[in-house]
């Protein structure tokens, strides 16, 4: 269990960087706006008419926004780490329940991207991976070259063309209703799956050739057994082994599909914030995204432990 | 008694005609060993493979190979299949590589019982934990396969194949990467398949595999056989030129060269209770060794026992934990070199061998023409030199890289197993070479090897290293060394 | 596969042509004319106009040269920085491997778009951080890369060779390592490059990148998003040139990045 121990360990330590980096960022930010950070922190507490220079200096203190630098900037990661993560410069409003409320539309977004991308990626990559050079595994890889070069943007935009202007079958955005999910889901998921299925392939083509699978046959094993004793499990571990990447996908395309969707996410936040210069809220939005990659990873590597003993005994 | 397997006349060609097996006949009886033995390319393992049913697709076979009643060349696929884990199975060449790495030893076992055999699940069970008693694994049955020494990988394998209990095993190469204890532990193994009345067939390129495991032999070469007879007959006294040579070239057969007067001079190398830990095991715990001009002393110990590390803290290619190297002083220390076991790795690829020589003239102010007078004493053809290393044999490669490595006029030469990875006979051609070209220069050579034969015939001192000590192994000249 | 290697070869030719020549040959692509806004591709217009009556093929073009020579710049440092750190890790070893190596583990905690954001954050906007941010993004992928590959190589047998016959740490850098380290290079930078016109072209397209009225291609299909159900064509030509370069690099790099 020692690995599964050190695995675990390494990803706290990655959660706790991600805290860090963004937390400094958030903290560089602030002071880089024009301006007093006090004054601005006031005004969004109090609304711009109740502030003066008593309420900055009030908030300044409060928040230990004098003295030198590296203090300063221990005291602001001091309430990063522990989620205290202030007010909205735009709003005014708290920033954490916010955040929760984008965070769940974005869990939902990338779960039902995830259950649309796994059964259309996965057995599309077997069956390639299983003859090489072969009408399927042609068919696939052109698919997936194609998916991964036109721009996220561009495919839920072509979706959203077909589907709910010219077919009118699927609402072209927004979140009201709950067939309103589909098209950003689906337009995340081929991306995914494109990625997926091929690393699917491969891992295939390896184990085919393995020759632990081919003393399997000469064993005696049927095929059947052969696949389901020895070639699932074995072909299964790389495409764990590589989830962080499509994980990366999901949530690199989940700040431009919700943009483009209107999907009320952590990423849509983020680019609303950046626009509207709202450290606050870019500072939360980025450490939620951040922190959700590291827990998906995470998750991943759980599932790689359970699959492979030599993983779980830190022996790789 | 009828054959378990009868192969005639037996013709391989590939894609483009280029025949690859020419007419091999063999029959494999119950309780009898046939060992089939060729060097690489002999097309040895295409025998294996066409007794199986499973030659690739593209090569075109013609002949008969029946396997208990039925005609494999012909056959159709399902029907080869069926035979597979019921009529004949395989102890594969690396067991290691083919165990599943992620299934436990036990299962592995049980699966032939309940899914071949058709057992109910207690009862498969019970079989497969009698089957690793039986070879010595109690207590593996919850281990996974990297979690298995690789002799324990190999009976592992063996208690798969005891499972299937089929009346014909195949053995491709058991013995490779094996040093000679456990080379002669896995031929013992495979002798006791045969006396449990099974039909055994070996291919191996190993002559002391052949000689251990006894019964029938059959030599191959270039695709054709060249001999077949009773092991006793044929290894004892060959008809054939070739396997003449093949069993002359044999260490322990090789002539002895009168020893020269004892070593003289300051010593070139010399090293002082040396020690070194890798991964956290202790490799090397107190080693001291003299190397005096001249004179050739072999290293002897199993794989693992830190061989290798020694020499390369000798040429501080690696660092000490404790302990001190004493180098001959005011020497270049490109003279202090070494020869490595597999030379297709020690060369560049992308380079040509005239390159790699030219850089290493460039570099030394060696004129070029002092490597054609080289190669010459070595036997090397100048058109050689515009190949790449991938194109030309790993005994010319090995020679140039003793060619290269003399150049530099070594006083000291480090020889890491440097014939293990060549065929028999080529090693008898190259391993006296270096110790010619060594002597000439005068300089002193440590060889490093796994082969007690190997090491008595070209070694003017034999040392054993073992649980990180050094000891004399003695000197008896032309007796083998125990292990 | 080498078709595939043309046809890459092929699109990319067409779009930097175009990226070169089209600037000085075609129209202002500044120049409004409202009298001909949205008017459909034809003789006059060969992709047509957008809202403010502005040519789209002269837009793409520049869009086009700003494309390239952003992603090119960006994955330019990346790969200098990339490799050059690798290749020192490597040969260096011990705590100063260790110490690089963790910087790249550090990198790769977050997604590569969102470390980009994170720096354009600083000014949403504007070219620099932007190229920036792309080239913090993509360092990590060279630096490993180069670091494996020097370590691989340098464990061979015929790396310890050259040194043992008396070659310096340069000779088995330049000769050995870099020879075997370039295809993999390549292919990396052509991936490289696709990732870097994706990533612009979608931080433009949600706002954060480059602003109008500096043509790029992700903000010019966000433009003309209003204009969708009379201008379809004017919209989907940024977007169809951004795929066109991405699968160019893609299938120039391919050939390498078949090799097992």
């Amino acid at each position: 269990m020692m690995g599964v121990v050190r695995i675990l360990l390494a990803r706290l330590a990655q959660a706790g960087f991600v805290a860090v980096l963004v937390g400094t960022v958030g903290f560089a930010l602030m002071h880089s706006l024009p301006g007093d950070p006090a004054f601005r922190i006031a005004a969004e507490r109090y609304g711009p008419d109740m502030v003066d220079a008593a309420a900055a200096e009030a908030v300044r203190a409060e928040l230990g926004l004098d003295g030198p630098v590296l203090p300063r900037l221990l005291r602001w990661l001091g309430r990063v780490i522990t989620l205290n993560l202030g007010h909205s410069l735009v709003s005014g409003a708290p920033v954490l329940p916010e955040l929760l409320d984008h965070l769940a539309h974005t869990a939902m977004l990338a779960a039902m991207a995830l259950a649309l991308a796994l059964p259309l990626g996965l057995p599309l990559g077997v069956l390639a991976g299983l003859r090489p050079g072969g009408a399927v595994d042609r068919v696939v890889l052109l698919g997936a070259v194609l998916l991964r070069a036109v721009p996220p943007y561009a495919l839920g935009l072509a979706l959203m063309v077909v589907f709910a202007l010219h077919l009118g079958w699927l609402p072209p955005a927004g979140f009201e209703s709950p067939a309103a999910i589909l098209l950003p889901a689906l337009t995340l998921a081929l991306g995914v799956a494109a990625l997926g299925g091929r690393v699917a392939r491969d891992a295939v083509m390896a184990v085919e050739a393995s020759p632990f699978l081919r003393f399997a046959r000469w064993k005696g094993l049927s095929e059947a057994a052969v696949v389901r004793r020895h070639g699932l499990r074995n072909a299964s571990i790389p495409v764990v082994a590589v989830l962080g990447l499509q994980f990366a996908a999901l949530l690199e395309g989940a700040v431009v599909v919700e943009s483009l969707f209107s999907w009320p996410g952590l990423g849509h936040a983020l680019v609303h914030a950046i626009f509207a210069r709202d450290v606050p809220m870019v500072q939360g939005a980025a450490l939620a995204l951040g922190l959700g990659f590291v827990l998906l990873n995470a998750l991943a590597d759980a599932l790689a432990a359970l699959l492979d003993p030599r993983r779980a005994r830190g022996t790789l | 008694m009828t054959a378990a397997l009868l192969v005639e006349d037996l013709h391989v060609a590939d894609a483009k005609g280029t025949p690859l097996l020419r007419g091999a006949s063999l029959q494999a009886r119950p309780g009898v060993p046939l060992t089939v033995l060729g060097e690489t390319g002999s097309g040895k393992s295409l025998v294996l493979l066409a007794v199986l049913g499973a030659l690739p697709p593209g090569l075109q076979a013609q002949g008969r190979v029946a396997l208990a009643g039925t005609e494999m060349l012909v056959a159709p696929p399902q029907a080869r299949r069926r035979l597979w884990g019921r009529t004949v199975s395989v102890l594969p060449q690396e067991p290691f590589l083919a165990l599943d790495p992620t299934m436990r030893a036990l299962s592995q076992v049980a699966e032939t019982y309940r899914l071949v055999r058709g057992f109910p699940r207690p009862r498969a069970q019970a079989e497969a934990e009698a089957r690793l008693r039986e070879l010595g694994l109690e207590g593996t049955g919850t281990r996974f396969p990297f979690q298995l020494s690789g002799g324990m990988a190999q009976r592992l394998a063996l208690a798969i194949l005891r499972a299937a209990d089929t009346p014909v095993l195949l053995a491709d190469e058991p013995t490779k990467g094996l040093d000679a204890p456990r080379r002669d532990e896995a031929a013992r193994r495979l002798r006791d398949e045969a006396e449990r009345g099974r039909a055994v067939v070996t291919v191996t390129h190993d002559v002391a595999v052949a000689r251990a495991l006894g019964g029938d032999v059959l030599i191959l070469r270039e695709g054709a056989v060249v001999e077949h007879g009773p092991a006793a007959q044929v290894l004892a006294s060959p008809s054939h030129a070739y396997s003449r040579a093949l069993l002359a070239a044999e260490p322990s057969r090789w002539t002895r060269p009168a020893r020269p007067p004892s070593p003289s001079g300051p010593p070139v190398m010399e090293a002082v209770a040396l020690r070194k830990s890798l991964g956290g095991r202790p490799l090397l715990r107190e080693v001291s060794l003299t190397l005096r001009p001249g004179e050739l002393v072999a290293v002897l110990g199993s794989s693992g026992s830190g061989k290798t590390t020694l020499g390369d803290l000798l040429l501080g290619l690696m660092r000490t934990d404790g302990g001190e190297v004493r180098r001959l002083p005011g020497v270049a220390p490109w003279r202090f070199t070494k020869l490595w076991q597999d030379p297709p790795a020690a060369f560049v690829p992308h380079q040509r061998l005239r390159q790699g020589l030219d850089v290493l003239s460039r570099r030394h102010g060696i004129p070029f023409a002092r490597f054609g007078s080289g190669m010459e004493r070595l036997g090397l053809a100048p058109a050689l030199l515009d190949r790449l290393p991938a194109e030309i044999s790993g005994g010319e490669l090995q020679r140039f890289a003793l060619l290269r490595a003399l150049s530099l006029d070594p006083v000291f030469l480090f020889a890491d197993e440097p014939t293990s990875r060549l065929d028999p006979l080529t090693q008898a051609t190259v391993a006296p070479m270096l110790r010619e070209a060594a002597r000439s220069k005068g300089a002193a050579v440590l060889l490093v090897t796994h082969d007690p034969d190997l090491a008595d015939a070209l070694a003017d001192r034999v040392l054993r290293l073992h649980e990180g000590r050094l000891a004399s192994a003695g000197c008896h000249p032309g007796g083998p060394l125990g292990l | 596969m080498s078709g595939a290697r043309g046809l890459g070869a092929a699109l990319l030719l067409l779009l930097g042509g175009l990226a070169l020549l089209g600037p000085s040959l075609l129209p202002d692509p500044a120049l409004q004319d409202l009298r001909s806004a949205l008017q459909p591709p034809g003789t006059t217009w060969w992709l047509g106009t957008d809202h403010l009556g502005r040519s789209v093929l002269a837009r793409a073009a520049h869009a086009l040269r700003f494309s390239l020579t952003l992603a090119a710049t960006a994955v330019g440092i990346a790969v200098l920085l990339g490799t050059g750190l690798g290749l020192l890790a490597a040969s260096l070893g011990g705590l100063a491997d260790r110490a690089l190596a963790a910087l790249g583990d550090a990198t790769l905690a977050l997604p590569g778009l969102l470390l980009v954001m994170v720096v354009v954050a600083f000014a949403p906007g504007e070219i620099l951080p932007l190229s920036g941010g792309v080239a913090l993004a993509q360092w990590v992928h060279f630096f490993r890369v180069a670091r494996a590959e020097a370590r691989r190589v340098l464990a061979l047998p015929h790396a310890e060779a050259a040194r043992v016959l008396g070659f310096g740490p340069d000779y088995v850098l330049r000769r050995l390592v870099l020879p075997e380290l370039r295809p993999i290079l390549l292919t990396l930078v052509g991936f490289g490059l696709g990732t870097a016109v994706l990533q612009v072209a979608a931080l433009s397209f949600v706002g954060v990148g480059v602003r109008p009225p500096t043509p790029e291609l992700g903000s010019m299909t966000t433009e003309l998003l209003p204009y969708l159900p009379e201008a379809p064509v004017q919209a989907l030509v940024p977007a169809v040139l951004v795929a066109m370069l991405v699968l160019g690099f893609q299938l120039l790099s391919a050939d390498e990045g078949q090799k097992p």
